[in-house]
C-alpha cells in the first residue's frame, strides 16, 4: 500500500536529516505505530506519506514514495485527498465548519461527489464514529475526545485507503482514548484500512498495533514486529520494561498475555512508612464555579479538597470535569459563585501580581503561554527580574533541572520537554509554595517525563511545599502522585492515597497494576524498589 | 428523490455582511457627513447586541471596541497638536513647540479652534464608523464559512481571505489566554512593553495556526477538484436580499433627497443599519 524506496530528508539549513536512505513497504490492512523521541521525526514521516512534506511544508526529499501506486513527488497532498487521510496533533486547529456533521462534508465537497452519495456518506461515518447524536453540534462545544473524532471521521468520509493520526491519544482521558482505539482497531480489521499513528504513550496503543516504525533520530528507522522491535528499543510501555526488569524472557504486549507468564511474586510486607505532612497550603472550602461570568453553566460544585506541604496531589477525570477550573481557584482566574479558596491561610484574590507568584508557582496547559523571550538566555533574564530575586537565578534552576539546549535556542524551537522545563525554572525561581502543572505530560516522552517525575518529587522533599497536577497520564500519576482526587461532572467522588484510588478503578488502573493485581505496586519504581529491599 | 439540505435557519449566507458593510461603507463615503457617521457607528454596534452569540468570531467584537475607542482618542489627540493653523474662534491654547524652518505651516500646540477640533472630530468619527462597520461584519460572520463560497479556482485568494478574516477574532482569544498566563508570572507591564509581550506568543500562535488550517484544506482536496459540490447549499434567499436592500434604498434616498432633514437621515440610516437584526 505504502512504500518507500529509498528516501531521505533534510530541511534546509538544518543539522541533520531526518531520515536517510529509509526503505520499507506498509501492507494493506495493517495497523502501524510510529515512535521515536520527540523531534525524532515522527509528524514528519507522516507527512511524507501525503505529500504534505515536500510540497507544503519544505524540505528536500529524495528518493521515491508511493501510496497506492501513486508517487508523491508528482502529486500534491490535494490530489491524494481521496486515498490519504490525515488528522493533525491539533485537529481544531484543522476544522474549517462549526457544525459537526458540514466539518465531516467537507472533505466531500471538494472532491465534488454528488449530494445523494454526500449523505449517504455523511450518515454512514457518522454512524461509524458514533457521533450521530452529536451531529448537529457546534464542534467549539464538544470535549477533546469528540472532537478527536469529529477528525477521524471528516478524514475517513473519502473513503481513503490510508489512515494517518500524529498523536490521536495525547489530549484524551484514558476512556476516551480507549474508544477511539477500539474504533481504529475496528475499522483496520472490518474495512482493511491501513493505519499509521504515532504516539508517546505506548501503554495505550500497544495492544493494537500490527507492526511498530521505530525512528532513532539519527536517520535511520527500525521496522519489524512489535515485539521484536520491543525488545531493543530504548522506548517501551511500562508493561515491557516490568517484564524485562523481572527477566521473564518474553515481551508481552497485553496485559493477559504478561499474566500468562508473569510468576507469583511474594511481596516483604513493606514496612508502612508514614508520610510525613506539612501544615495546609491550599484549602478550597465548598467551593462552587461556573465556566464563564454568566453563572448558568457549573464547572465545579460544593468542592472541599485542603492540600498540605510535602504533598504530590494528582486531579483526574474526563475531559471536560472541572479540573482546569480548580486549579484556577488557587489563582482566582476562576470565577467564584460560592465558597472560599485559601492560599497560606490567605485569599489569593488578595495576592498583588508579584505577591502572588511567591505563593502559587502555576504552569498552564501550553507552557508555551508563559514565554515570550526570544531566547533563552533572555527568557531567564525577564524572569530573574519578574520574580525579583539574583541576576542568574533562573539559569541555574534551569541548569540543575536538565540538560538545557543552547542559551541562544528561541524558546519555540526546543523540544516540549525542555519547553517544559524552562517555564518550571521561571515559576520555581520565585519559590512558590503551591506548584501547579495542568496537564505536564502532553507531548513529552518517556524520558522526558523521568526528568518531569524527579522535579516534582525534588520539590515536594521539602514540608512547606506542595505539587498540584491535572492529568490524564495514568502512568505519572502511579509514578509520582502521594494522593488522587477524583473529578467527574465538577464533583469531587473520590479523594485518597493513590494506591487506594486508582486501584479501584478499571479504566485508570496503572499497567503494573493490572498485571499484577495481587500486589500492591502501581509503578516501576515501586517494583524496584521491592526487588532491590528483597536481594 | 433525495431532499437537498438547507442550510440553518439563524445563519446569513457568508458573503452576506461582507456585501453589508461594502453598502455602509459606499453610504459613509459618498454622504461624508459626521451624522452619518455617528448613525452607522450606533446602528453597527446595536445590531450586533442584537445578534449576540457565543462564538469567538462574536467575542471579538469587545476588542474591536476598544481599538475603535483608540482610534478616536488618538486621532482627536493627533488633530488637536499636529497640523496647520486653522481660523476660528480660540477655544483654549496649548504650549506651542517651535519647529525647524524646514516643516513650514506646520505647527506642534499652539491655539486650538473650533474648526480645528470639529474637523478632528469629523474625522475620527468616520475612522471610527469604518473601524464598527468592518468590526461588525466579522464579529457576525463565520470566517471559516466564507470558504465554502469563495470560488475555489482560486484557492490561494480564497484561503488568504479566510486566514486574514479570521486572524482578528481567533487572536482575541487567545490574547485573554496569554494576559491570564503573563500574570501567573507576575508580569504587570502595560503599554507598548506588554503588548509586545502578549503580542508574540499570539502572532506565533495564529501563525501556526494558518499554517494548520492550510494544511488540512490541502490535504483534504480543497480547491484540486474543478466542480466542487454543496452538502448544505447556502442559498441566498429573499431575506438576504431584504436586509441588503435596506441600506441600498438608504444611499437612493440620500442622492434623491439631498435637502431631506439631517435627523430624518440619520434615523433613515439607522433603521437601514439594523435591519438585519429583525430578519432571522
Amino acid at each position: 500500500m505504502i512504500t518507500f524506496s529509498s528516501v531521505s530528508l533534510i530541511y534546509p539549513n538544518a543539522q541533520r536529516t531526518i531520515v536517510e536512505d529509509i526503505s520499507f513497504t506498509v501492507n494493506e490492512g495493517e495497523l502501524l505505530l510510529l515512535i521515536g523521541h520527540t523531534g525524532a521525526g515522527k509528524s514528519s514521516l507522516l507527512k511524507l506519506i501525503n505529500g504534505l512534506i515536500p510540497h507544503h511544508t519544505g524540505g528536500i526529499l529524495t528518493g521515491e514514495i508511493s501510496v497506492a501506486g501513486r508517487s508523491t513527488r508528482a502529486l500534491k497532498p490535494g490530489e491524494l485527498a481521496d486515498v490519504v487521510g490525515i488528522v493533525g496533533q491539533n485537529p481544531v486547529n484543522g476544522f474549517v465548519s462549526d457544525i459537526v456533521e458540514d466539518e465531516i462534508a467537507f472533505g466531500l465537497e471538494s472532491l465534488g461527489i454528488a449530494p445523494e452519495i454526500m449523505r449517504k456518506r455523511v450518515e454512514e461515518v457518522l454512524d461509524l464514529l458514533a457521533l450521530a447524536p452529536l451531529r448537529r453540534r457546534n464542534i467549539s462545544e464538544l470535549s477533546g475526545g469528540e472532537q478527536q473524532r469529529v477528525a477521524i471521521a471528516a478524514a475517513l468520509v473519502t473513503n481513503p485507503k490510508v489512515l494517518l493520526l500524529d498523536e490521536p491519544t495525547s489530549a484524551l482521558d484514558p476512556i476516551a482514548a480507549e474508544e477511539v482505539l477500539s474504533i481504529l482497531h475496528r475499522l483496520v480489521h472490518d474495512l482493511g484500512l491501513t493505519v499509521i499513528l504515532a504516539e508517546h504513550r505506548l501503554e495505550r496503543v500497544i495492544g493494537f498495533v500490527d507492526r511498530i516504525i521505530l525512528i532513532h533520530g539519527d536517520g535511520s528507522v527500525d521496522l519489524g514486529p512489535a515485539r521484536q522491535i520491543l525488545t531493543s528499543s530504548p522506548i517501551a510501555p511500562p508493561l515491557v520494561e516490568l517484564a524485562k526488569k523481572l527477566e521473564l524472557g518474553e515481551i508481552p504486549l497485553s496485559i493477559r498475555e504478561f499474566r500468562k507468564i508473569a510468576p507469583e511474586i511474594s511481596e516483604a510486607p513493606t514496612k508502612a512508612i508514614e508520610k510525613l505532612n506539612g501544615d495546609a497550603i491550599l484549602t478550597i472550602n465548598s467551593v462552587s464555579a461556573s465556566y464563564d461570568q454568566d453563572q448558568s453553566s457549573k464547572a465545579l460544585e460544593d468542592v472541599n479538597i485542603q492540600i498540605n506541604g510535602g504533598e504530590i496531589v494528582a486531579l483526574m477525570g474526563r475531559n471536560g470535569a472541572g479540573k482546569t477550573t480548580l486549579l484556577k481557584c488557587a489563582v482566582a482566574q476562576a470565577p467564584l459563585t460560592k465558597g472560599e479558596v485559601r492560599v497560606n491561610q490567605r485569599d489569593p484574590k488578595s495576592f498583588t501580581d508579584k505577591e502572588l507568584i511567591r505563593f502559587v508557582g502555576y504552569i498552564p496547559q501550553d507552557a508555551g503561554d508563559l514565554l515570550y523571550g526570544q531566547s533563552i538566555k533572555q527568557e531567564c533574564d525577564l524572569a530573574d527580574l519578574d520574580n525579583e530575586v539574583e541576576p542568574g537565578t533562573t539559569l541555574a534552576v534551569y541548569q540543575e533541572l536538565m540538560k538545557i539546549p543552547s542559551l541562544n535556542s528561541h524558546p519555540r524551537d526546543i523540544s516540549e520537554g525542555q519547553r517544559l522545563g524552562l517555564a518550571l525554572s521561571i515559576i520555581l525561581s520565585a519559590q512558590p509554595a503551591l506548584v501547579i502543572l495542568d496537564e505536564p505530560t502532553r507531548g513529552l516522552d518517556y524520558e522526558a517525563k523521568k526528568v518531569l517525575i524527579k522535579i516534582l518529587k525534588q520539590i515536594a522533599s521539602s514540608l512547606d511545599r506542595a505539587v498540584l497536577i491535572s492529568t490524564h497520564d495514568v502512568e505519572l500519576v502511579a509514578e509520582v502522585a502521594d494522593r488522587v482526587i477524583f473529578l467527574a461532572d465538577g464533583e469531587v467522588i473520590a479523594d485518597g492515597s493513590s494506591r487506594e484510588v486508582l486501584k479501584a478503578s478499571p479504566a485508570f488502573a496503572p499497567q503494573v497494576s493490572k498485571a499484577l493485581p495481587n500486589n500492591s505496586w502501581l509503578s516501576l519504581s515501586d517494583v524496584e524498589r521491592c526487588l532491590s529491599e528483597k536481594n | 428523490m433525495i431532499k437537498t439540505l438547507r442550510a440553518s435557519r439563524e445563519s446569513f449566507h457568508p458573503l452576506f455582511w461582507w456585501l453589508w458593510a461594502l453598502s455602509l461603507l459606499v453610504i459613509l463615503l459618498v454622504s461624508d457627513s459626521t451624522l452619518i457617521s455617528i448613525s452607522i457607528s450606533i446602528g453597527a454596534v446595536a445590531l450586533v447586541l442584537m445578534k449576540r452569540s457565543n462564538t469567538y468570531w462574536y467575542q471579538s467584537f469587545r476588542w474591536s471596541l476598544r481599538l475603535a475607542t483608540l482610534a478616536f482618542a488618538l486621532r482627536m489627540a493627533i488633530g488637536v497638536i499636529i497640523g496647520v493653523p486653522m481660523p476660528g474662534q480660540v477655544l483654549f491654547t496649548i504650549p506651542s513647540i517651535k519647529l525647524p524652518d524646514l516643516f513650514v505651516g506646520i505647527r506642534l500646540g499652539g491655539d486650538v479652534t473650533s474648526q480645528r477640533l470639529s474637523t478632528a472630530f469629523d474625522e475620527a468619527t468616520l475612522l471610527v464608523a469604518l473601524i464598527l462597520i468592518f468590526a461588525a461584519a466579522s464579529a457576525l460572520s463565520n470566517p471559516h464559512e466564507l470558504l465554502r463560497v469563495l470560488p475555489r479556482k482560486y484557492y490561494g485568494i480564497g484561503l488568504a481571505t479566510v486566514i486574514a478574516s479570521s486572524v482578528a477574532p481567533q487572536s482575541a482569544r487567545s490574547i485573554e489566554r496569554v494576559r491570564a498566563a503573563r500574570r501567573l508570572r507576575g508580569e504587570s507591564s502595560t503599554g507598548i512593553v506588554s503588548l509586545r509581550k502578549v503580542g508574540t506568543p499570539v502572532l506565533e500562535e495564529s501563525l501556526e495556526r494558518s499554517i494548520d488550517l492550510a494544511a488540512s484544506l490541502e490535504s483534504r482536496g480543497y480547491g484540486y477538484f474543478p466542480n466542487p459540490s454543496r452538502y448544505r447549499p447556502h442559498n441566498w434567499r429573499p431575506r438576504e436580499t431584504v436586509a441588503l436592500a435596506a441600506p441600498i434604498y438608504a444611499l437612493i434616498f440620500l442622492f434623491l433627497v439631498p435637502a431631506a432633514s439631517s435627523a430624518l437621515l440619520a434615523g433613515l440610516v439607522v433603521i437601514a443599519v439594523i435591519t438585519p437584526g429583525f430578519i432571522s
